[in-house]
C-alpha cells in the first residue's frame, strides 16, 4: 500500500492512495496563495488608477529590465499578469490510471479541473450533494472574478530560471513557478463536475470489488465528509478538514473511524492558537466599534462557509450593539445562490437547524436578515448595488486574497481613511502579505481568523478514542509552528509516532495485507466433511479450483474430466485430466510422551533417553541408534538403514493422532 | 419576661413529657432553647429557675422517664446544662440529684440511648454549658465524665467529635484557671478559697494527666486529635499548654518523619501553634523552641514538593519570628516561579538542588497550575516580609514583577514569547485563567513595592497585550483593569507612557467596550468610572493631569462611550455606565463648572431611564446619579439642570416598583431636606453672625422656614415622603417616616398654625391620599385637608377643589409618625418570631395531633389511604 503526496499544504491536500488494485485519489485541494505575488485586478481603472501607475521592476544595477512584468509596491514587487495558481505536483504519478477521487468538503476540491480535464482522467469523482453544489459555486465565482477584467498579457519572463534567482523578495523563494497555471474557464468547470457522482454520509460505494469507500460527516462545512476506505481485513481512514464544534453542519461522525490500520490525518485547523468563539466575539466588537466611529467594515471572505456563522453571530449581535440602522452588503457573483442553497440543504445541517424546517422555519436567520432589509446581497458593484450603497456599512466581499474580486475596489476606495477597518476572518492568507500591494495603508486592520477545524488538543482526543494503528499526517503537524517554537502542545505527540509527509513523498504504508476473503461455491460446500479438532474448531480439507475475477476470489468444485472420446487419430496425453491422488489424510494432535515411552517399552524398546529442548523432546533410542524428535509441530524419526524399525516407530507415532 | 408565656409554660413542659405528642417543626426545641438561653442571658440576678420554676421538674421527669423520644431527650440534656451553668441552678439540679443522673453516660448506656448521635450531642452540649463554674468543674472531676468525654473525641459522628473537642478545651480551660493561679502565687484570694482549689487542683492534675495521655496516645492516630491538638495549644495559658506539649512533643516528632500528605496541613497547624508562643529559654517542664523549629525545618525539606509548598506557606502566613525560616519559606515558594520563567529570583543554593529537581518534575504534569497558584498566592506575604527585615527577601520585588511579567505572557495565548524556563509547562499555563488571575492578583499587590516604578512600562505593556487578547476571560479582564488602576494610582509620573502605547490602550479599552461579553462591556464601563478617581499624576508634558486624561484623552473619550453603554441591552452594563458617568462627571460638578450640551443629554437619557427601564438595576444607578450630583454641587439650587430635574426624579423614583429605586429616591429627598435647612440665609452672604443672630426672631425664623419649605414642597420632597411612608415596603416607609419626623423636628416648634404660613402639597396620588388619610384616622380626627377642600370632602364631593391637597405641617403634626416608626421599626415577623407564638404553637401542634377521644394512629391511616 502506497501513498503519493501531490500537495504539500496541509489544508488543501491531493494525495493519492494506492490499496488493493485500485489507485484512489484523495482530495483535490488547490493552493491558491501563489496569487499573492500578483498584483491585484482591479475592477474599475477610475477608482484605482494608482494600481496601473505603480513603478515597474528594474533590478538596482539595471541589467535586468523587467519593467512590463513586474511592478514595485512599498518596497515589494509583484507580478502584473493574471494570477496563476500552484497546482498539485502531475509529474508523480500518471494521473490517468486514478480509478476514483473522494472529496471531502468544497474547499478541497478546487484543483478538481486540472486533475480531470487534459489528463487522461477516466475515472469517477464521488462527493457529496452541498459539496457538488458549493464547489460549483466557489469555482464559478472564481472564474468569474479572472474572467471579468481579462489582462492581456501573460508574464512568463520572470519564471526564466536565472532571472527568477536574481528577483528580490518572496518572488525569488517562490518553487515550481513553471508549473503555475492561470484559471480554468467555465467550460472545464462544467465537464470536471460532470465526472462526479454524488453519494449521502454512510452510503457504501463498491470499487471494483476491491474496496468499499464510505463517506462520513465531519462537521466542518455543509456536506463536509472524511472517508473511510477499506476492504474486508483492512480499514484507511482519511480525516480531513473535521469540527467538532457546534457550527451550522452535522456534527461529526468519530465512532466510524474506529479500528483503522492507517489513519490519514490532514485539514487540522491553521490557526491553533485562536479559539474560534473568541474571534467571533473579536470580529463583533471591531465591526461595532468601527460603525460607532463613523467607519466601514470590509470583511473579505469566501462566498460559503464561515459567512453563514459570521451572519449568524451577526444577526443576534446586531441589536443589542445597536447597529440595526447599519446596512450590511454581500457582494458575489454566486451570493444568492450560496445563500439560497444553505438553506435547503437541510438534511446536512445540525440537529438545531433541521429542525426548523418542519416548524417552517429557514434554519439560518440571514433570511430574517434579507426581509428585514438588514442584510442585501448583490451579484457585483456594478448595477444595482451602486445605487443603494449607503455608508458607514458592512460588506463581505471576495476573494480573502485580495487580489481578484469586489474587493479590490473596496481596498482602493477605503483604504485612505483610518476609521474604516478591514476585519480578516479566513485563515488561508496571510494578512500582512495580502495587504502588500495596498500600502500604504491608513485603514485598521484587524485579523480575526476564524477556523474551525480540529486543533491538536481536540485531535489528540479524537485518536485516543478511535485508536488507530498507524497515523500518517503532514509533516507540518510533527512540529511546534516556527513561530511558537516553545509550545509543544502544537504538535502531533503519538505512539507510535506519525507518518509525516510533504510534498512528492512516497509513502509505504506500514501495514501488510494478510487475509484475503474467498467465497467458496455452496455445491461444494455441502461436499465437505468436517471433523471436530478440538471443541468449536472443525476442520475438513477442499480441493478446488480458485478462481479470481473483478478482486473477488471463489473456490469451484473440480470440474469432473470429460468422458474420454474415442479419438485414434492422434493421442492427447496433454489433454487427459491429471490423475487424481487421494489426498493423504491430515494428522491432528499431539503424542504424550508417558504413554509413548510405555508403548515404545511394549515393543521392546527400553533403553531411551529422553532430552528436553525448547520446542519439544528428543529421544534417543540408544540400542537402536535412532532418535525421535517430538515437537509442537512436527515429529521425525532419524533412523538410518532400519526401514522396518522406522515404519514401526512410524505407527506407534500415529496411533496417538487422528486423521482427517 | 413575659407573664402570659409564664403562665403557659408549665402546659408546654407537659406536652413535652408527653412522649409521641409531634412538635410544629423540628427547630421548636431549638428555638425553646434559644429562649431559655436568652432569658438566662440577660436576666441578671433572676436565674432561669426563678423565671420558670417548672423547669426542674420537668428535667427531673425526662431524666427517670427514658420513653420521651430521643430530641425531647436531648433538649433536656442541654436545658439541665443551661440550668447548671449558673451557680444557683447548679444547686437546685444537685439538690434535687437529677444532675448525676442525667450526665451519667451509664444511665443511658444502659437504656440503650446512647448509641443515638443525638442524645450524645445533647450530653456533650449540656455538659459544656454547665463547665461555666468551679462548682461545675469538681463535679465533672468526680463523676469522672473526662473518660466518656475523651472516648468521644473521635467519635463516628464529627458534630459529636467537634462539640466534644471545643468541651475538652472548654474543661482545660477550666481547669486552668485555678492552677495558674497557683503558679503566680496570687495572694489575693482568702485563705479558705485557697485551700479549697488546692484540693480541686489535685482533682484536675487527674484531668490534665489523662487528657495528655491521651493526646500522647492517639496524636498519630487521625486529624481530628490533631485539630483539637492545634485547637487547646491556641487557647490554653502557659503551663498547661507546656505539659501538654510535653507530653505529645515526641509523637508529634515520630509523626513528622513519617508523615503522609492528608496530615501535613492539620500537623502544620500544630506546630506553628506550639510555636507561636514557646518561650526560648530552656527549662525542663517546657518543650523548647528550638525543637519546634527543628520540626519546622523537617517539615519543610519533606520529599513532596506540594507538601513542602503548603508548610513553606502556613509558615510564611503565620507570622513566626524565625527569619531563617521564613527567608527558605520564601525560598521555596518563590522556586515554581523561578523555574516557569527562568528569571534567577534565588541565587544558587545547594540545600535547594533536590527540591528544585523535584518542584521541576511536578511542574511538567498537569498539577503545576495549582502549585503555580500556591506560588502566586502568597507573594503577598513574601512582600511582606520586606517591612520586617528586608535582608530576608531572596531577590529585589523589581525582579518578582520582571517574572511575573514573563509568566503572564507565557500565560497569553496570542503571545509567542518563550523563557529560559520549564518549557513542558507552557503547554498547561497558556490561556489559563486561574493562573492569569492569580498573577494579576500578585501583580495588583507588587504595586505598592518600592523600586518597581521602573518597570510601570513593561506592565502596562502586558496589561494591554491582555485588555486585547481575543482569548482573556471577562474575570481576567476586569483583574486587568484593576491592575491598571492599581499600578496608575502608585506611580506619579506616566510620562513613560508613549503615545503609541497609548493608542494601543485606548483601541482595546475601545474594543471591549464593544465585546460580545457583557461581563467584558461591564468591567469596561467599570473601569473608565474607577479610573477618574485614581489620584493625579504628572503626564509627559509635565504637567499635573488626571490618570484618565493622560491615559484615555479625558473625558472627550470616556463620556461618548459611556453614553453609548447607556443604549447596552444588558442592565448591569446600563447601571454601570450611569455610575461611572456620574464618577467621570463629579469632579466638573465640584468645580462648579458650566453644563454642557453632552450633560443635559445624559439628564435626559437617564429620565428615560428612569420612565422606561425594565430592569431595576438601571433604575437604582439613575436614581444614585442624582445624588451624586446633589452631593458634589457646591450649590445644587444655582444650577437650574439639576433642580429642575430633582421633582421629576423623586416624583418617578418614589412611585417605582422597585424598593432599592424607592429607598435611593427617599435618599436623594433626605440630601435635599438637610441641604434645604442647613444653608445660611442665602440673602447675606458676607454678614456677620453674631450670638444676636444666631436666635432669630420667630417671626424671622417662620419666614426663612417657610420659603424652605415652600422650596421643599415645589421640589417634591414633601410629596415623595409622604407616598413613601404609605409604602407597602416596610424600608422605604421606614427612611420616609425618619425623614418626616426629622422635618417635623425642624417645621413643627417653630410654626403655628395660622393661615398665612400654611403651605399646601400636592399628592401624587388618589390612593396615597387615602391611605394618609388611614394613618390620619389612626391619629386625631382633625381634618387636614385644606379649607376648602375640607368642606367637601366632608359632603363626599371634590369636584371644585383639588382633593389630594394636604397642609404639610398640620400633616406632620396630625400623623402619628411616632406610632408609625415603632411599628415600621419592628420587623415583619416580630409576632410569629415571639416567644409566646412559639409557646402556643407547641401547644397547637399537640392539640391537633392527638384530639380527645381519638386514637391518633387511626388518623394516621386514614391519611396513608
Amino acid at each position: 500500500m502506497k501513498l503519493y503526496c501531490l500537495s504539500g499544504h496541509p489544508t488543501l491536500p491531493c494525495n493519492v492512495l494506492k490499496f488493493k488494485s485500485t489507485t484512489i485519489m484523495l482530495d483535490c485541494g488547490l493552493d491558491t496563495t501563489s496569487v499573492l505575488n500578483f498584483l491585484p485586478l482591479p475592477l474599475v481603472h477610475r477608482i484605482s488608477p494608482r494600481l496601473s501607475k505603480l513603478p515597474g521592476w528594474v533590478s538596482k544595477d539595471g541589467s535586468l529590465n523587467l519593467e512590463k512584468e513586474l511592478k514595485e509596491c512599498a518596497g515589494r514587487v509583484f507580478v502584473d499578469s493574471q494570477p496563476e495558481f500552484c497546482l498539485p505536483e502531475r509529474e508523480l504519478l500518471d494521473l490517468s490510471t486514478i480509478d476514483v477521487i473522494l472529496i471531502s468538503n468544497y474547499h478541497c476540491m478546487m484543483a478538481l479541473p486540472y486533475i480531470t480535464e487534459h489528463t487522461g482522467f477516466t475515472g469517477t469523482v464521488y462527493a457529496t450533494e452541498p459539496t457538488l453544489q458549493i464547489g460549483r459555486l466557489l469555482m464559478e465565482e472564481l472564474v468569474n472574478f479572472m474572467e471579468r477584467v481579462p489582462k492581456a498579457q501573460s508574464a512568463t519572463c520572470w519564471k526564466n530560471k536565472e532571472i527568477q534567482r536574481m528577483l528580490p523578495g518572496p518572488l525569488k523563494d517562490a518553487v515550481d513557478v513553471w508549473t503555475w497555471k492561470r484559471c480554468y474557464s467555465m467550460q472545464e468547470v462544467n465537464s470536471a463536475l460532470s465526472k462526479v457522482q454524488l453519494v449521502g454520509y454512510s452510503q457504501k460505494v463498491e470499487l471494483f470489488g476491491a474496496v468499499q469507500v464510505s463517506p462520513l460527516s465531519s462537521g466542518y462545512s455543509l456536506g463536509s465528509s472524511n472517508w473511510v476506505i477499506q476492504s474486508h481485513h483492512e480499514k484507511v481512514s482519511y480525516v480531513s478538514g473535521s469540527s467538532l464544534l457546534t457550527t451550522h453542519p452535522q456534527p461529526m461522525d468519530q465512532s466510524s473511524l474506529k479500528n483503522s490500520d492507517v489513519l490519514i490525518l490532514t485539514g487540522l485547523t491553521q490557526m491553533p492558537t485562536a479559539n474560534p468563539d473568541g474571534m467571533l466575539g473579536e470580529f463583533c466588537s471591531n465591526l461595532a466599534m468601527t460603525i460607532r466611529a463613523g467607519g466601514n467594515v470590509l470583511v473579505p471572505c469566501y462566498s460559503s462557509g464561515v459567512i453563514y456563522d459570521l451572519l449568524e453571530c451577526l444577526y443576534q449581535f446586531i441589536d443589542s450593539a445597536n447597529l440595526g440602522t447599519t446596512p450590511f452588503y454581500f457582494i458575489s457573483p454566486v451570493a444568492n445562490s450560496s445563500l439560497e442553497f444553505s438553506q435547503i440543504f437541510a438534511e446536512w445541517l445540525c440537529h438545531n437547524k433541521q429542525t426548523k424546517v418542519y416548524l417552517p422555519e429557514p434554519p439560518f436567520p440571514h433570511a430574517e436578515l434579507i426581509q428585514t432589509n438588514k442584510l442585501k446581497h448583490y451579484p457585483s458593484i456594478h448595477g444595482d448595488f451602486s445605487s443603494e450603497f449607503r455608508q458607514p456599512c458592512v460588506v463581505f466581499t471576495g476573494h480573502p486574497s485580495l487580489r481578484f474580486g469586489d474587493v479590490v475596489h473596496f481596498m482602493e476606495l477605503w483604504g485612505k481613511s483610518s476609521l474604516n477597518t478591514v476585519i480578516f476572518t479566513e485563515p488561508d492568507f496571510s494578512y500582512l502579505d495580502a495587504l502588500a500591494p495596498y500600502q500604504p495603508l491608513a485603514m485598521k486592520c484587524v485579523y480575526c481568523p476564524i477556523d474551525t477545524r480540529l486543533n491538536f488538543h481536540q485531535v489528540s482526543k479524537l485518536l485516543k478514542e478511535v485508536q488507530p494503528l498507524h497515523v500518517v499526517c503532514p509533516e507540518q503537524y510533527t512540529q511546534p509552528p516556527l513561530t511558537q517554537s516553545h509550545r509543544s502542545d502544537l504538535m502531533l505527540e503519538l505512539q507510535p509516532p506519525p507518518m509525516p509527509y510533504r510534498r512528492c513523498s512516497v509513502l509505504n504504508l506500514p501495514f501488510r495485507r494478510r487475509y484475503e476473503r474467498v467465497y467458496i461455491l455452496p455445491e461444494l460446500a455441502n461436499s465437505l466433511v468436517p471433523s471436530e479438532v478440538k471443541p468449536g474448531v472443525s476442520v475438513a480439507t477442499v480441493s478446488a479450483v480458485l478462481q479470481s475475477k473483478d478482486n473477488k476470489h471463489t473456490l469451484q468444485s473440480v470440474p469432473k474430466a470429460p468422458p474420454v472420446a474415442p479419438s485414434k487419430k492422434r493421442k492427447r496425453v496433454m489433454e487427459e485430466p491429471p490423475v487424481t491422488m487421494a489426498p493423504k489424510p491430515l494428522l491432528s494432535g499431539a503424542v504424550p510422551l508417558e504413554a509413548f515411552l510405555a508403548t515404545l517399552q511394549k515393543h521392546g524398546i527400553t533403553e531411551v533417553k529422553v532430552e528436553e529442548t525448547a520446542d519439544g523432546h528428543i529421544l534417543h533410542l540408544q540400542a537402536e541408534d535412532t532418535l525421535i524428535q517430538l515437537e509442537e509441530d512436527g515429529t521425525h524419526i532419524v533412523c538410518d538403514n532400519n526401514e522396518p524399525l522406522r515404519a514401526t516407530l512410524r505407527d506407534l507415532v500415529l496411533r496417538f493422532l487422528q486423521k482427517l | 419576661m413575659d407573664s402570659q408565656c409564664v403562665s403557659i409554660l408549665p402546659r408546654v413542659c407537659g406536652v413535652l413529657l408527653v412522649s409521641g405528642s409531634s412538635l410544629p417543626d423540628d427547630t421548636s426545641l431549638e428555638k425553646l432553647l434559644d429562649w431559655f438561653t436568652t432569658i438566662a442571658q440577660t436576666g441578671h440576678s433572676t436565674s432561669l429557675l426563678e423565671a420558670c420554676p417548672c423547669l426542674v421538674d420537668f428535667v427531673s421527669k425526662v431524666a427517670f422517664d427514658y420513653t420521651s423520644g430521643s430530641s425531647i431527650l436531648s433538649f433536656t440534656l442541654k436545658l439541665t446544662g443551661l440550668i447548671g451553668a449558673s451557680e444557683d441552678g447548679f444547686k437546685v439540679l444537685k439538690e434535687c440529684s437529677v444532675l448525676k443522673l442525667v450526665f451519667n453516660p451509664q444511665h443511658w448506656q444502659e437504656a440503650g440511648l446512647w448509641e443515638d448521635p443525638c442524645l450524645r450531642i445533647g450530653w456533650i452540649q449540656g455538659l459544656k454549658m454547665i463547665l461555666k463554674h468551679s462548682e461545675a468543674l469538681s463535679f465533672f472531676a468526680q463523676a469522672d465524665l473526662i473518660e466518656p468525654l475523651l472516648q468521644l473525641q473521635t467519635d463516628s459522628s464529627l458534630f459529636v467529635a467537634s462539640a466534644a473537642n471545643q468541651t475538652l478545651a472548654q474543661v482545660l480551660l477550666l481547669c486552668q484557671s485555678p492552677s495558674s493561679v497557683g503558679h503566680n502565687g496570687s495572694k489575693n484570694r482568702d485563705l479558705e478559697h485557697n485551700s479549697a482549689s488546692m484540693e480541686t487542683t489535685q482533682n484536675y492534675s487527674g484531668i490534665i494527666t489523662k487528657v495528655s495521655d491521651y493526646l500522647n496516645k492517639s496524636v498519630v492516630l487521625n486529624q481530628q486529635i490533631l485539630r483539637l491538638l492545634a485547637m487547646l495549644l491556641v487557647r490554653v495559658g502557659p503551663p498547661l499548654r507546656d505539659t501538654l506539649l510535653l507530653a505529645v512533643i515526641n509523637s508529634l516528632e515520630e509523626l513528622v518523619t513519617t508523615s503522609c500528605s492528608q496530615l501535613t496541613v492539620p500537623l502544620l497547624d500544630v506546630i506553628l501553634a506550639a510555636n507561636r508562643n514557646s518561650p526560648n529559654g530552656l527549662r525542663d517542664d517546657c518543650v523548647p523552641k528550638q525543637r519546634l523549629i527543628r520540626l519546622l525545618w523537617v517539615m519543610l525539606n519533606m520529599k513532596k514538593p506540594v507538601d513542602v509548598m503548603q508548610a513553606a506557606a502556613a509558615v510564611l502566613r503565620s507570622h513566626q519570628s524565625d527569619p531563617a525560616l521564613s527567608a527558605h519559606s520564601a525560598r521555596v515558594l518563590l522556586l515554581p516561579l523561578d523555574i516557569v520563567t527562568g528569571v534567577s529570583l534565588l541565587d544558587e543554593n545547594s540545600t535547594e538542588e533536590e527540591l528544585r529537581i523535584l518542584i521541576t518534575e511536578q511542574l511538567k504534569r498537569k498539577s503545576c497550575i495549582s502549585m503555580i497558584c500556591v506560588c502566586l498566592s502568597n507573594i503577598p506575604q513574601i512582600t511582606l516580609m520586606v517591612s520586617k527585615a528586608s535582608d530576608c527577601l531572596p531577590c529585589p520585588q523589581r525582579l518578582i514583577v520582571t517574572a511575573i511579567l514573563l509568566l503572564l505572557r507565557l500565560c497569553c495565548v496570542d503571545s509567542s514569547s518563550s523563557s529560559a524556563g520549564c518549557v513542558e509547562v507552557v503547554r498547561f499555563i497558556t490561556g489559563n485563567s486561574k493562573v492569569q488571575k492569580c498573577a494579576l492578583e500578585a501583580l495588583l499587590v507588587l504595586s505598592k513595592s518600592p523600586g518597581v516604578k521602573m518597570v510601570l512600562v513593561e506592565v502596562f505593556k502586558v496589561l494591554t497585550e491582555y485588555l486585547n487578547s481575543h482569548s482573556s476571560d471577562p474575570s481576567v479582564l476586569q483583574k486587568s483593569y484593576q491592575a491598571v488602576i492599581k499600578w496608575v494610582g502608585v506611580c506619579p509620573d506616566l510620562s513613560c507612557i508613549t503615545d503609541q502605547l497609548r493608542e494601543g490602550f485606548i483601541q482595546a479599552v475601545r474594543k471591549r467596550a464593544c465585546d460580545t461579553r457583557w461581563e467584558a462591556r461591564d468591567s469596561t464601563v467599570e473601569f473608565l468610572g474607577h479610573l477618574v478617581g485614581a489620584p493625579s499624576c504628572w503626564a509627559f508634558t509635565e504637567q499635573e493631569m488626571e490618570p484618565s486624561d493622560v491615559l484615555l484623552g479625558g473625558r472627550s473619550f470616556t463620556v461618548p462611550l459611556l453614553k453609548e453603554a447607556l443604549q447596552d441591552p444588558e442592565s448591569y452594563v446600563r447601571a454601570s455606565s450611569i455610575s461611572a458617568l456620574a464618577q467621570t462627571l463629579t469632579p466638573s460638578w465640584q468645580d462648579g463648572t458650566a453644563l454642557t450640551q453632552e450633560q443635559e443629554d445624559i439628564v435626559t437619557q437617564l429620565q428615560e431611564v428612569l420612565f422606561q427601564d425594565s430592569e431595576g438595576f438601571a433604575r437604582r444607578a439613575a436614581v444614585k446619579y442624582f445624588i451624586a450630583w446633589f452631593s458634589a454641587c457646591s450649590s445644587p439650587s444655582s444650577c437650574w439642570l439639576l433642580m429642575q430635574s430633582v421633582p421629576t426624579v423623586l416624583s418617578q423614583g418614589v412611585a417605582d416598583l422597585d424598593w432599592e429605586v424607592k429607598l435611593h429616591t427617599l435618599e436623594l429627598a433626605e440630601l435635599v431636606l438637610d441641604r434645604a435647612f442647613s444653608d445660611p440665609s442665602p440673602s447675606h452672604p458676607y454678614a456677620v453672625m453674631s450670638d444676636q443672630d444666631h436666635r432669630l426672631p420667630i417671626a424671622g425664623q417662620q419666614s426663612d422656614l417657610l420659603s424652605s419649605l415652600k422650596n421643599l414642597v415645589d421640589w417634591g420632597v414633601v410629596s415623595a415622603l409622604l407616598c413613601g411612608v404609605v409604602d407597602c415596603d416596610r424600608p422605604v416607609a421606614l427612611k420616609a417616616c425618619q425623614l418626616l419626623l426629622k422635618l417635623r423636628g425642624i417645621v413643627c416648634p417653630v410654626m403655628d398654625n395660622t393661615a398665612d404660613t400654611r403651605v399646601f402639597c400636592q399628592l401624587a396620588g388618589a390612593s396615597v391620599m387615602q391611605q394618609v388619610r388611614k394613618i390620619q384616622e389612626m391619629g386625631k380626627d382633625t381634618c387636614v385637608v385644606s379649607e376648602a377642600c375640607s368642606e367637601a370632602d366632608k359632603e363626599g364631593i371634590c369636584a371644585s377643589v383639588d382633593p389630594e391637597c394636604v397642609s404639610v405641617c398640620e400633616v406632620l403634626r396630625v400623623l402619628d409618625l411616632d406610632e408609625k416608626l415603632s411599628i415600621l421599626t419592628q420587623s415583619s415577623d416580630h409576632i410569629y418570631n415571639s416567644p409566646l407564638s412559639l409557646l402556643q404553637d407547641i401547644l397547637t401542634a399537640a392539640a391537633a395531633s392527638s384530639p380527645p377521644g381519638q386514637d391518633p394512629r387511626q388518623e394516621l391511616v386514614m391519611d396513608c389511604y
